[in-house]
C-alpha cells in the first residue's frame, strides 16, 4: 500500500516534469514549474481554474495532463491575466463561467502547426464533457445549465457540432438559452481574436447563468424540501468546481496539497517566534550512544550496506561527472606539443627525430563543494532509520572517493510535547501565539572536516531509534544553511531527507497546524533567493515539492539500489528539476 | 585563368534583381566568373536585414561580422552573396591552433633550379589583401586573441600590412573585403553549447563596423528555406509536414533557452530531417536519425512532449510508452 504511494508520488513527479517542460517551451517563459500539482511562475502561483483542466496530476491519465499542460501554456501565451482578473465578476457562478470561457476562448488559437495540441485538446474537453455527464453532475438544474453552456460554447468557438453523446439530453436547455444567449454567442465567436472585445460576451453569458441560478434556488426555496431529490451529490459536484473561490487569494505565495495558512505565522508581526531558546541544544551525535551500543550499530550498518549490493564506486563516478570542475594542478612532460621544456633541449640535438619536447598543463577534476546531509529525526523517521543511515553512509564514502567535503546533520527535539518550554508556557499563564514551543536538538554525526574512516561510527549513531522524536524543519534548514555558509567551499548543497512536513505537537497546539510548515516555507523561499546554498529534498516515500523547489520522491522500503543513487546523483545535478 | 588582381567590379547590379530584396540600391559586380567565385545556390533565401549588411561591406568596404547560433547559414549567406556579385572569395576555418605564420607566412623551402633555396611564402592575409577577393573567417571566435592581432591593421578600412620577416609593406587591394562569422559575440561560451570557443579582444571586435546578427528565423521563413531545399516536399501535404517540424525545432529552441534540454534543433538539422524523411518516408524515424539521438536520454522524453503536440502522435521515447512497458 505505502509503496503505491511512493509510486504514485514519483509518477507524480516525473508527469508534473514533463509537463512545466512542455509549457516552459510552449510559452518560452523559463520560470515556469509545479509545486504542489499547481503552476507556479517563480515564487507566484497562477490561477487557472477552468474546471474541464482541474486535474490531478498524480492520478489522472497522462493524456489529460497533457491537455491542461497544453491549456495552461495556451493561456500564458494569448490571455492578458491582469486583464482577465481585472474583469473577473464576484459571484463564484459568474465566475467559473467567465473562467471557463476565456480558457475556450484561447484553445480556440492553437496554432496550425500544433496538430498535436488541438487533438489533446479537443480529446480532453470531449473526456471532461462524457466524465461530467456520466457522473450524474447534470442531474440538478444548475449542473444542467452549466454543462450546456459548457457545451454551448465550445461548439460555436470552435464552430463544430456539440457533443453527440449528450445532443438530445440538453436539447430543451439548449433551446431555452438560444434566444438570450444567441448576441452573445455570436459575439463569442466573432471576437476571440481580441480578449479586450471578447470580454463584455463573456461576461454577459456569466450573467445570464448565475441569473437563472438564482432563480432556481429561490423558486427552491419557495417550495423548500419538495425538490430535496435534486440530489446532495450533485449539489456537491457543483460546489465542487466553484472550490477555487474558497482556496484564497490568488496572490498568495504558499498554498498546496498538504500545507495551507497559518493565521498565527500570519498575524504574528515577527512571522516566527521562538518561545524560549534556553533548553536548546547542539550536541555530537555519537556522545548519545553508549561505545559498545555504537560498535554494534556499526556492525549493523555495514552487514546491512554489505547485503544491498551498492557500488559505491560508480556512485562516485557519477558524483564526480556532476560536482567536479577541471582545474589545472600540475605539469605534464614529454608532450609532443606545448610549451619547451628546457632540460630536454640536448636530447634534440642527439636525437633531432625525437619529439616529445614539450610540457603541458595537467587538468584534474576537482570537486571545490561541500554536501550536507540534514536528516529529519522525527517520530516516524525512525521506523527508516536503517535504510537512511545505509544511504547517507554510502553517500558521504563516495563524496569522500570524489573528494569533496560532506557533513552529516540531524534535527530532533530533547523531549516530546514541548517539554520544558511547555512547562514554562503553563506557569506564565499561557500567552497566546508563544511561537515554537519545544526544545530544538541539533545533532552533528559527522563534521565536514572529518574524513569518513575517521566517522564511521560516528554515523552508525543514526540506528539510535529513541533519539527520534518531534521535527522543527525550518530552524533546522537554517542552521544547517549558516554551518555551510561558514565553510570555504565554493558550492555548497543541503539534501534534506526527511519524511513530512514539521511537527512539533506542543507548537501546532498552541499556534495551529502550519504554524512549522510556513516557517519551512519561508526559510527555504529565502535561502533560495539568496541562492548561496543549494537545498535538495529527498522525500521518504513522500514527494516533498510544496515545499522543496527540486525535491524527489523515494522509495526505502525495498533495497537501496543504484538506481535510486543515480535519481539522487541526478537531484544533485539539478537534472530532474520542478 | 585571368590574372586576378588585375580585375575589378565593372557592372552596377540592382539588389532587388539579384537578391529579391525590397531595396532600391545597386552594388559593384563583376562581369565575369573567376575560379574562386563560389557556385551560385539557386534555392538559397537572403535574409534582407543581413543581406544588407552584407552587401554594405561589400559596396562601402566595411568589415561585417555575422553572428549567430550553429546551423542558421551564417557563411553560406556570405557565400550567396558573393557568388551573386561573382566576388571571388575566400572561406578560411579559424581554429585554436592557426598561428601567426600561418596567417602572415613562412619561409620554406623550394626546389630551384634543382638547389635547394629558401623563400619566403605568403600566408593567406598577405595574398589575399592583394587581390580581390573576400576573405572569409569562419568560426572567427575559435581562433586565439593573441594570434588574431595580426589582422588588427587590415580591420582598418585603409590599414595597410606589414610583412615584419621581408620588410615590406603591403598596401590593400581596393576590392579587398574581410568577413568574419562566429556563434558567440567573443564573449565566450556562455550557453555550454559552443566548445572552444575564445573570449576576444574588445579592441578588436570594436574594429568589426558592423555586426550582423543571424538568429533563427520567422517560422515561415524557415519553412520557405525547407522547402527551398527539399523540392520533393512542396505538395499540400509536404507544406504541412515542414511546418509541423519547424514548429517542433521551435519548441526545442525555446526549451533550450529555458534549461530544460541541452541540444537544440537548427536549421540545418531541420533541412537534414526533411531530407531524411524522403529516404526513410517515416517522419518518426527520420526526427529520431536526424535529431532525437543527438539528445541525452534523460531529455528524450521532453523532447518527445513536443513531437507530441507538433505531430499528434507518439514516439517510443515518450514517456507514456515507457511507463506502460515498465
Amino acid at each position: 500500500m505505502s509503496s503505491n504511494v511512493q509510486q504514485q508520488a514519483r509518477r507524480q513527479q516525473q508527469v508534473e516534469e514533463l509537463c512545466a517542460a512542455t509549457i516552459r517551451a510552449l510559452s518560452g517563459q523559463p520560470d515556469l514549474h509545479f509545486r504542489g500539482k499547481r503552476l507556479y511562475q517563480g515564487e507566484h502561483r497562477l490561477s487557472m481554474h477552468a474546471p474541464h483542466h482541474r486535474i490531478d496530476t498524480a492520478v489522472a491519465p497522462f493524456a489529460d495532463c497533457r491537455a491542461a499542460a497544453d491549456g495552461m501554456a495556451l493561456r500564458l501565451l494569448y490571455s492578458d491575466a491582469e486583464l482577465h482578473r481585472a474583469h473577473s465578476p464576484e459571484k463564484p457562478v459568474e465566475r467559473l463561467v467567465f473562467e471557463l470561457l476565456e480558457q475556450l476562448r484561447v484553445e480556440t488559437l492553437v496554432p496550425a502547426q500544433l496538430g498535436g495540441m488541438a487533438a489533446n485538446l479537443e480529446q480532453r474537453f470531449v473526456q471532461w464533457s462524457q466524465d461530467f455527464h456520466r457522473s450524474g453532475h447534470t442531474e440538478g438544474s444548475s449542473g444542467i445549465l452549466l454543462y450546456t453552456v459548457a457545451q454551448m460554447c465550445w461548439a460555436r468557438l470552435n464552430a463544430r457540432q456539440v457533443l453527440e453523446e449528450t445532443e438530445d439530453f440538453i436539447e430543451s436547455t439548449r433551446f431555452s438559452l438560444a434566444t438570450s444567449m444567441g448576441t452573445a454567442l455570436a459575439g463569442l465567436r466573432h471576437s476571440r481574436h481580441d480578449q479586450a472585445a471578447y470580454i463584455p460576451h463573456a461576461k454577459a453569458i456569466a450573467k445570464l447563468v448565475d441569473n437563472i441560478i438564482e432563480a432556481q434556488r429561490a423558486g427552491q426555496s419557495a417550495d423548500d424540501d419538495t425538490n430535496k431529490d435534486d440530489g446532495e451529490e450533485t449539489q456537491q459536484g457543483f460546489a465542487l468546481l466553484l472550490e477555487f473561490d474558497q482556496d484564497g487569494d490568488d496572490d498568495d505565495r504558499f498554498a498546496s496539497a498538504r500545507s495551507g495558512i497559518s493565521k498565527a505565522f500570519g498575524e504574528n508581526r515577527q512571522g516566527y517566534t521562538v518561545y524560549t531558546t534556553a533548553y536548546d541544544r547542539e550536541v555530537t551525535a555519537a556522545g548519545l550512544v553508549r561505545d559498545a551500543q555504537l560498535e554494534e550499530f556499526r556492525q549493523r550498518l555495514d552487514s546491512g550496506i554489505a547485503e544491498q549490493g551498492v557500488n559505491v564506486q560508480r556512485v562516485a563516478r557519477q558524483l564526480a561527472a556532476v560536482l567536479t570542475t577541471p582545474q589545472s594542478d600540475s605539469w605534464r612532460y614529454g608532450e609532443e606539443e606545448g610549451r619547451i621544456d628546457g632540460r630536454r633541449l640536448a636530447q634534440l640535438v642527439s636525437s633531432p627525430t625525437e619529439r616529445r619536447l614539450f610540457y603541458q598543463e595537467r587538468q584534474r577534476p576537482v570537486a571545490d563543494c561541500v554536501v550536507s546531509l540534514l536528516v529529519d529525526c522525527s517520530g516516524s523517521m525512525r521506523y527508516q532509520n536503517e535504510p537512511v543511515a545505509m544511504l547517507a553512509d554510502c553517500l558521504i564514502r563516495a563524496l569522500d572517493m570524489v573528494g569533496a567535503s560532506s557533513e552529516l546533520l540531524g534535527f530532533t527535539t530533547n523531549a516530546w510535547n514541548g517539554g520544558k518550554p511547555y512547562k514554562e508556557w503553563v506557569r506564565q499563564g499561557r500567552p497566546p501565539y508563544p511561537g515554537r514551543l519545544n526544545e530544538t536538538c541539533h545533532m552533528v554525526f559527522k563534521e565536514a572536516d572529518r574524513g569518513w574512516r575517521r566517522t564511521r561510527r560516528d554515523i552508525a549513531a543514526l540506528l539510535k531509534g529513541n533519539l527520534f522524536r518531534e521535527g522543527i524543519d525550518g530552524e533546522a534548514v537554517d542552521w544547517a544553511c549558516n554551518r555551510l555558509l561558514a565553510r570555504s567551499e565554493s558550492r555548497k548543497i543541503l539534501l534534506v531527507i526527511s519524511d513530512g512536513c514539521p511537527a512539533d505537537s506542543a507548537t501546532n497546539l498552541t499556534n495551529d497546524a502550519y504554524y512549522l510548515d510556513n516557517h519551512l516555507k519561508e526559510v527555504l523561499a529565502r535561502r533560495e533567493r539568496q541562492g548561496e546554498v543549494d537545498i535538495l529534498g529527498l522525500g521518504v516515500g513522500l514527494d516533498l515539492s510544496p515545499f522543496y523547489r527540486h525535491c524527489l520522491a523515494t522509495d526505502m522500503s525495498q533495497v537501496l539500489d543504484n538506481h535510486l543513487f543515480e535519481e539522487i546523483v541526478q537531484l544533485i545535478g539539478h537534472r530532474k528539476r520542478r | 585563368m585571368t590574372n586576378l588582381p588585375s580585375i575589378k567590379p565593372d557592372t552596377m547590379r540592382s539588389v532587388r534583381e539579384l537578391f529579391g530584396i525590397d531595396s532600391d540600391l545597386q552594388v559593384p559586380a563583376f562581369s565575369q566568373r573567376d575560379e574562386y567565385v563560389p557556385e551560385i545556390d539557386e534555392a538559397y533565401r537572403f535574409n534582407p536585414d543581413v543581406t544588407l549588411a552584407i552587401l554594405a561591406g561589400f559596396t562601402r568596404n566595411r568589415r561585417v561580422m555575422v553572428q549567430g547560433l550553429h546551423g542558421t547559414g551564417k557563411s553560406t549567406h556570405i557565400e550567396q552573396v558573393a557568388a551573386r556579385l561573382n566576388w571571388p572569395c575566400l572561406r578560411v576555418n579559424l581554429d585554436g591552433h592557426i598561428s601567426r605564420l600561418d596567417l602572415v607566412g613562412k619561409d620554406a623551402i623550394v626546389v630551384r633550379d634543382g638547389v635547394q633555396v629558401t623563400e619566403f611564402q605568403e600566408g593567406i592575409v598577405p595574398w589575399s589583401l592583394q587581390r580581390p577577393v573576400a576573405l572569409i573567417f569562419d568560426e572567427y571566435d575559435a581562433g586565439r586573441p593573441d594570434v588574431m592581432f595580426v589582422i588588427q591593421r587590415i580591420l582598418e578600412r585603409d590599414g595597410s600590412f606589414s610583412l615584419l620577416d621581408q620588410n615590406r609593406v603591403i598596401h590593400p587591394h581596393p576590392y579587398f573585403r574581410l568577413f568574419a562569422t562566429a556563434n558567440t559575440v567573443g564573449l565566450g561560451n556562455m550557453s555550454g553549447m559552443y566548445q572552444g570557443t575564445q573570449v576576444l579582444n574588445h579592441a578588436q571586435i570594436d574594429r568589426w563596423n558592423i555586426v550582423a546578427k543571424l538568429d533563427y528565423l520567422d517560422a515561415n521563413e524557415e519553412a520557405a528555406i525547407v522547402l527551398a531545399r527539399v523540392p520533393e516536399k512542396n505538395t499540400e501535404k509536404g507544406r504541412e509536414l515542414i511546418a509541423a517540424m519547424v514548429s517542433v525545432a521551435n519548441l526545442t529552441r525555446k526549451g533550450f533557452a529555458a534549461g530544460d534540454i541541452s541540444t537544440l534543433m537548427s536549421p540545418r538539422t531541420v533541412i537534414t530531417w526533411a531530407e531524411n524523411c524522403e529516404i526513410f518516408r517515416n517522419p518518426a524515424l527520420a526526427f529520431r536519425l536526424s535529431f532525437l539521438n543527438k539528445c541525452d536520454e534523460t531529455e528524450r522524453s521532453t523532447v518527445a512532449e513536443y513531437y507530441q503536440r507538433c505531430f499528434g502522435e507518439e514516439l517510443d521515447e515518450s514517456w507514456l510508452r515507457e511507463s506502460y512497458t515498465v
